[in-house]
């Protein structure tokens, strides 16, 4: 009974973990309920002494009996019988939420079928456990599914499992390991391992006593978790090693791993740009031998939260088989452009892509199947084909603008432009519309104004850096990332730019694709590291242009092979504005000549090759690995050295009141003041701090003057220190216990004369160990600990005491018998 | 010295009178100084002090030494098993002259009793004895007679397992303010009493060194010794901690609690302070507290003594602390 429960509730507190993959309660009770069904069960076949094999079995059928009572109820028979009707219901139910957990990124919503995968799911292990510790009795051994199941949220995100939930999941589990060692040593009988006195004295007890035991497994279970808490964190990260996979936002579950589907690209983006290795993704080859950004996602929305994006519309007429793409939007006839032919080849790794990357603005494109374009983003999508391992060409038309065309582009014409590309969401931040206007005050038209927003960026004096570790783009983020850190990645950079775009009035939505990628034999290869953000803007005539806020390889941080194009660089700006071999571009031509390769090539690229050996560039990411462990290790030692930290604060602060002097107090107040006197007590604790530190310390039952005397005779002091701790000890005496304490002197150079002479009699280790592990600090640490475990007795002990009262009566009722 | 402390000048006085004291005794005992000063002390706390051992070590010496050294009434008792209650009290005979009845004051009407081998008399006779050192006073034929001040019965026992005894109840042995072994001498003293008792008794040649009005006035002295809160305190831990040792049967009364408080008063007067330390009642503990306890029949088991059970828990009983952090 005690084991089955300790089994249930640890499975439970387990499944607490996976709290941040689902959204919605409906898994949680779900859950709950299939672990109380699997008690049930295990308490009703432990009853009927069932043999160990067919105690599984029960508890399938009890959750089965249970999955069609809860989720296909109205098919069942009186509810809780399953039907021909019945199975099929419910293996479809699986089926939308297998589906589901395929297509969303976690959180998933607790619809019925996730509910039902997941209860069930927690059902299985919970019944594995039960086997395992309940019938088997083999308590260590549940830990096994137990991992398992905590291993699904800790693989499927990309974030670690917080620490609260990892404390339950491990309480839990500690819980179900005290419950089987309780079984298995209660029937030992009394222990000799008593942890108090005092408690040894609470009589004769009938049942075994394993209080001493159970306490220090208690200590260990404790000290266990502490460590696993704490350790992890001196120590250097390692960066996981996944062989197998891409492992996307909320797409690795249940053994796909090898894909990379993008149902949130946000999401999508991070994780692809935090692989610890890159993968190619796709490359591709094109008439001017020019990298270019290749778009897959337009995100459009902001909701506050972050850009979205608007479903797609692709009627059957836009088809791209049907001949060419509907014009750019804003394009004009009198802009120059550039017709570029794009050959592009996915890689086969790539699983359920189904938006083509494709150079901006695309007018073309020749792929197999049924692709379809939106016509107001011109992103090219599908419903039904999977661009894995696709070939296809794509012809684009570049807009050429020259600056004085740009500088002729008068904001949009309402009516030509859709509201939510100029839409800031209700009590979007003031700090940004005012940093927006006071970075575009001098900004004569809007495509200045737009360069000035890309300075406001890329311009070092302004102190933006480039670091993954920044989170989301939600209004707060983005003040943060504006305003105070200035540290992000290129999604802060790109939300952050497109928005401020808006607020000066300029139509902008943020892109999702990869960058141009490196240069390789004949073509560019395109990797999981080149994943990009960047803004686009809408000029009237020139239509969606792209720019660049992300720090670029040139800078001395960022993303590897962002580029900053050349038309977004302002001429009379253009000597200051310098910021690498990119804004060497003439601005009229608008081309990108090629760059050195080592430029281009992706700071995470370098991590690696560094990390292999064969590079020497220290970036802000890659932290090196003797760094790390360095770090570590100065970050432990500094944890080490804590106790002797406080001993010092300790010391300076008693020696400061040491200097006070008492006087013979001249009334009755004065007299019960002094009885406490700071300084005498100050020099006592001092002292018996100091005696602690060099291994003799003073019993609580020896008085003053015994210390002194013992001092004086073991240690064979000299007459100067005799005299000090006669000295400290009368004072100490006579403030304790006479009726007035009369006129002490400072004791200050009595306890520096007692120090140095108790120095002078231990070794030479003694006194370093005193110094850097000050045994007396140690002691009121461990004091601390001891009150927490006392805490924990206490509670221990009311549980004890109404169990010990029923055990009681089970054993009369067996006398009586 | 860095801590100066002036010590009331009734203090010095009690030091040398007590001193003295203590010269005259130990000319007569050799080498028993700790006995001796313990007889002190237990004499200026207004105590009754038991003395046990076993024959020939001294006992009935040191009381008679004491009673000398001071210009005070002495009678000695020797206890005998045919001793009757009325022997010490004193009895009323009747005066035919005054034809009235006469009280006649038996030997507890003096300053010092000696009571020699207390336990050899019958419980009745033993228990007359301790009503009146616990009421200092004496009723016969329903007339009380106040006793003497000081009164201090100094009580002499052979070892219960020794033959024809009647050993003291708890209740009883509870009285005396301590009990004091003398032990056998060391060599070198036993040396040196051959050589001086060789011819003469010493104790003949012994003469008073204070007077019953310079002991009363040590008395009142050492009663204005002060003893604060937080000796009270410990003195209270530690006959609290007899009470509940696993190895006694029984543990020390409130009795003694006062009277180890008094004893530490005259402890510390003697040591010239003016204030009780820890250190005194540590000092006191075993001869205070010790003849009053009984052992459990474990601690019997294992030999352990009750004095070795106090010394055990003076080691245990954490003292009186600063409030230094």
């Amino acid at each position: 009974m005690r084991l089955s429960l300790a089994s249930a509730v640890a499975t439970f507190a387990v499944a607490i973990v996976l709290y941040p993959l689902l959204s919605g309660g409906g898994w949680f009770w779900g859950s709950l309920g299939a672990v109380v069904v699997v008690f049930g069960a295990s308490v009703l076949s432990g009853k009927l002494a069932l043999p160990a094999w067919a105690a599984p079995f029960v508890g399938v059928l009890a959750m089965l009996l249970y999955i069609t009572a809860v989720f296909s109820g109205t098919k069942a028979w009186a509810l809780l019988f399953p039907t021909t009707d019945s199975i099929p219901h419910l293996g479809k139910l699986y089926a939308a939420g297998w589906a589901d957990i395929q297509r969303y990124a976690a959180p998933v919503p607790s619809n019925t079928g996730v509910s039902l995968l997941t209860t069930t799911g927690v059902g299985g292990i919970a019944i594995i456990v039960d086997l395992l510790s309940t019938r088997l009795r083999r308590a260590a051994l549940a830990g096994l599914p137990l991992l398992a199941l905590v291993t699904v949220p800790a693989t499927i995100l990309s974030d670690p499992i917080g620490w609260p939930s990892f404390i339950i999941a491990a309480l839990g589990f500690t819980g179900l390991l005290i419950a089987d060692g309780r079984e298995r040593i209660g029937h030992w009988g009394r222990a000799v391992l008593v942890r108090r006195t005092r408690h040894a004295t609470s009589g004769p007890r009938d049942t075994a006593d394993t209080r001493g035991l159970r306490l220090s497994g208690k200590r260990i279970g404790f000290a266990a978790i502490g460590a696993a808490l704490v350790l992890p964190a001196l120590v250097p990260t390692m960066e996981p090693f996944q062989p197998f996979t891409f492992g996307v936002g909320g797409s690795g579950r249940g053994g796909s791993g090898n894909s990379i589907t993008i149902p949130d690209p946000v999401a999508g983006l991070k994780g692809q740009l935090q692989l610890p290795e890159k993968r190619t993704v796709l490359t591709y080859s094109n008439s001017d031998n020019q990298p270019r950004y290749l778009r897959i996602y337009s995100l459009d929305v902001f909701d506050g939260e972050q850009f979205r994006m608007t479903p797609p519309k692709g009627a059957p007429e836009n088809r791209t088989e049907n001949g060419p793409l509907p014009r750019p939007p804003g394009l004009g006839d009198s802009t120059p452009v550039q017709e570029v032919n794009t050959k592009i080849q996915i890689s086969e790794e790539v699983e359920d892509l189904r938006f083509l990357p494709t150079p901006y603005p695309a007018s073309q494109v020749r792929a197999d199947g049924d692709w379809r374009a939106d016509v107001s983003s011109l992103m090219v999508f599908t419903t039904e084909e999977d661009a894995s391992g696709m070939e296809y060409e794509v012809s684009s038309i570049e807009p050429k603008p020259t600056p004085e065309l740009l500088a002729a582009s008068q904001p949009a014409p309402a009516d030509r432009v859709e509201q939510k590309l100029l839409e800031l969401p209700p009590g979007f931040p003031q700090e940004i519309r005012d940093l927006a206007d006071t970075t575009t005050a001098k900004a004569k038209n809007p495509y200045e104004a737009a360069t000035m927003l890309q300075e406001l960026f890329t311009d070092k004096t302004n102190g933006f850096t480039y670091s993954l570790q920044t989170q989301g783009q939600n209004n707060n983020a983005l003040v943060d990332f504006l305003i105070y850190s200035k540290t992000g990645y290129c999604e802060q950079y790109a939300a952050a730019m497109a928005l401020l775009a808006r607020a000066v009035g300029i139509p902008a939505r943020v892109a999702i694709g990869y960058t141009g990628g490196s240069k390789v034999e004949n073509g560019f290869q395109v990797t999981t590291a080149d994943m990009h953000a960047w803004p686009e803007l809408y000029f009237e005539g020139v239509g969606w242009l792209a720019f660049e806020p992300t720090p670029t390889a040139s800078a001395p941080l960022g993303q590897g092979t962002a580029r900053v194009p050349g038309y977004t660089v302002r001429p009379t700006e253009q000597s200051s504005s310098t910021t690498g071999p990119d804004n060497t571009v003439n601005p009229e031509v608008g081309e990108v000549p090629s760059l050195n390769p080592n430029a281009l090539r992706n700071i995470r690229e370098l991590e690696q090759d560094r990390l292999a050996g064969n590079g020497s560039l220290m970036v802000e990411e890659g932290m090196p690995l003797w760094g790390k462990i360095g770090l570590g290790a100065a970050a432990l030692l500094l944890l080490l050295l804590i106790p002797a930290a406080m001993r010092l604060v300790t010391r300076s602060r008693r020696v400061r009141s040491l200097s006070w002097r008492i006087s013979g107090p001249s009334d009755e107040v004065t007299a019960k003041t002094a009885r406490v006197s700071p300084p005498v007590a100050a020099a006592w604790a001092e002292l018996d701090d100091v005696l602690c530190d060099y291994g003799m310390a003073r019993q609580p039952s020896e008085t003053p003057r015994a210390l002194a005397r013992r001092l004086t005779e073991q240690l064979e002091f000299d007459a100067d220190a005799a005299k000090a701790i006669a000295a400290i000890s009368t004072a100490v005496e006579r403030v304790l216990f006479a009726r007035e304490p009369g006129v002490i002197d400072p004791l200050k150079p009595h306890l520096k004369t007692v120090r140095r002479a108790l120095a002078d009699t231990v070794t030479r280790g003694r006194r370093l160990r005193a110094a850097l592990m000050p045994p007396s600090t140690m002691q009121r640490i461990r004091g601390l600990g001891e009150k927490l475990l006392d805490g924990f007795d206490r509670l221990e002990n009311i549980r004890l005491r109404r169990g010990g009262s029923e055990e009681e009566t089970t054993s009369r009722e067996l006398v009586n018998r | 010295m860095a801590v100066t402390h002036d010590v009331p000048p009734q203090l010095d006085e009690l030091v040398s009178t007590a001193h003295r004291i203590r010269q005259a005794i130990e000319s007569v005992i050799e080498g028993k100084s700790d006995a001796v000063r313990l007889t002190v002390t237990v004499m200026l706390a207004e105590g009754h002090l038991l003395i046990e051992d076993v024959p020939g070590v001294g006992k009935t010496m040191l009381a008679k030494a004491l009673a000398r050294s001071i210009d005070s009434s002495v009678r000695r008792v020797q206890f005998t098993p045919d001793l009757l209650p009325s022997d010490i009290t004193g009895v009323s005979a009747y005066n035919q002259q005054t034809r009235e009845f006469e009280f006649k004051p038996g030997p507890i009407f003096a300053n010092i009793v000696v009571g020699d081998e207390i336990n050899r008399a019958s419980p009745k006779t033993q228990s007359a004895l301790l009503e009146c050192m616990e009421e200092h006073q004496v009723t016969v034929d329903g007339v009380t007679y106040e006793l003497e001040t000081p009164f201090m019965v100094i009580a002499t026992q052979n070892p219960i397992e020794m033959e024809g005894t009647y050993p003291l109840p708890e209740a009883q042995r509870d009285r005396f303010t301590a009990r004091v072994a003398m032990g056998y001498p060391e060599p070198a003293a036993e040396l040196e009493m051959l050589d001086v008792h060789g011819g003469t008794s010493p104790i003949d040649k012994l003469q008073p060194v204070a007077t019953t009005e310079e002991v009363k006035a040590l008395i009142e002295a050492v009663r204005g010794v002060y003893v604060s809160q937080a000796v009270k305190k410990y003195a209270i831990d530690l006959v609290v901690a007899t009470r509940h040792s696993p190895d006694l049967r029984l543990g020390a009364s409130p009795r003694s609690t006062l009277q180890l408080i008094r004893a530490a008063r005259a402890h510390a007067a003697l040591s010239n302070r003016d204030y009780v330390i820890p250190d005194d009642l540590q000092e006191l503990a075993v001869p205070v507290l010790a003849h009053r306890l009984l052992p459990s029949v474990e601690a019997h088991g294992q030999r352990r003594t009750p004095d070795q059970v106090v010394s055990e828990l003076i080691r245990r009983v954490p003292v009186p602390e600063t409030r230094g952090r």
